[in-house]
């Protein structure tokens, strides 16, 4: 009986003989490795920062479509500037034209031979002032007077015994261009009581001639 | 007097063989291992002093060195799990009681 109590004894305590020494291996372990909770800690802040990753991700989208938008706000605006650009330079007359209009040739009275009377009539400034006129009204939108454009700066004046037109002397045949609605320009012109029916009357010779294709070129001169 | 000198004996023995078989818990588990151990060396102690006392049951020595750890690593799991340092009773526990039987196992020594 009392042999089998120190057996039992013996054989328990050896038990925790060994449960002691393992535990005391696995602590010396552990502490040279990790300290405990250090894991607990890595996970907090790897989650944290899994959290500010996906916050600045998601920033970074957000700065992109921004980006984009404001790129895309900057085309916008470059191209209607552009476009702006481009109706000022029609209106200023800095670009050539091509387009559908009338060609319009005003000659002095050629001297007929059989005439007694010499004709004393040649075309003046005035004359051209109001063809051109006529043509801005019936809504021409480019005119040029023997490659001269016509822009807002242009005079049509009377320096004897030549025209200047953009400080460019002119002389007869005078070949007046107007892009714009054929139909439109040649009534205009054709109107009775209107400025060629009044050349005419006066012996000037004026023909026109309607065409598709006109090119009108662009103002040479400066604007200042 | 005899059981006390074979009980040291095998906690010599258990000592010199575990630092020779290279066997380790995993780190989680360190926490209920330390007041297992705690509860199984209270049950050597109190088998001891049962075999002094002449009251010693075989069944009872073992059942109580079993369900002490179990309850004792029971008790440090749920503590963690719901955040009370609950193992710190059966530290206090067993402590207390280590102490008891280790100071009647002094006085039968000294008697005899």
């Amino acid at each position: 009986m009392m042999k089998k109590t120190c057996f039992f004894i013996f054989l328990v305590a050896l038990i925790v003989g060994l449960m002691v020494t393992f535990q005391i291996r696995t602590i010396n372990r552990a502490a040279q490795g990790v300290p405990a909770g250090r894991d607990q800690e890595l996970t907090i802040e790897y989650r944290r920062l899994e959290t500010e990753k996906a916050n600045l991700r998601k920033e970074i989208k957000d700065l992109e479509s921004k980006l984009a938008q404001a790129n895309k706000g900057q085309e916008e605006a470059l191209s209607a500037l552009e476009g702006e650009l481009d109706n000022a330079k029609v209106a200023a007359g800095l670009v050539k034209i091509t387009g559908p209009g009338i060609e319009i040739t005003l000659d002095n009275p050629r001297p007929s031979s059989g005439a007694e009377t010499p004709i004393s009539f040649t075309l003046r400034d005035e004359d051209l002032l109001r063809v051109v006129n006529e043509l801005r009204i019936a809504g021409a939108e480019a005119l040029s007077i023997n490659g001269q454009r016509i822009v807002a700066t242009t005079e049509i004046r009377y320096a004897a015994p030549f025209i200047n037109v953009n400080l460019t002397r002119v002389v007869p045949p005078y070949y007046i261009l107007a892009v714009g609605d054929p139909e439109r320009l040649r009534a205009a012109m054709d109107i009775s009581g209107g400025v060629v029916e009044y050349l005419r009357e006066l012996g000037a010779a004026v023909d026109i001639q309607a065409s598709e294709d006109l090119t009108i070129p662009a103002y040479n001169g400066s604007h200042s | 007097m005899w059981v006390s000198i074979w009980a040291l004996l095998g906690l010599l023995l258990g000592v010199v063989l575990g630092l020779y078989v290279p066997l380790f818990f995993p780190v989680v588990y360190a926490k209920y291992m330390s007041v297992a151990v705690l509860a199984a060396l209270d049950s050597v102690f109190g088998g001891i002093r049962a075999a002094m006392e002449d009251t010693f049951d075989l069944a009872v020595f073992i059942s109580g060195f079993f369900s002490n750890a179990l309850l004792a690593a029971g008790l440090a799991f749920v503590g963690e799990r719901l955040g009370i340092d609950l193992y710190l009773a059966a530290v206090v526990a067993f402590g207390v009681r280590l102490f008891q039987n280790l100071a009647i196992i002094r006085r039968r020594l000294l008697k005899k």
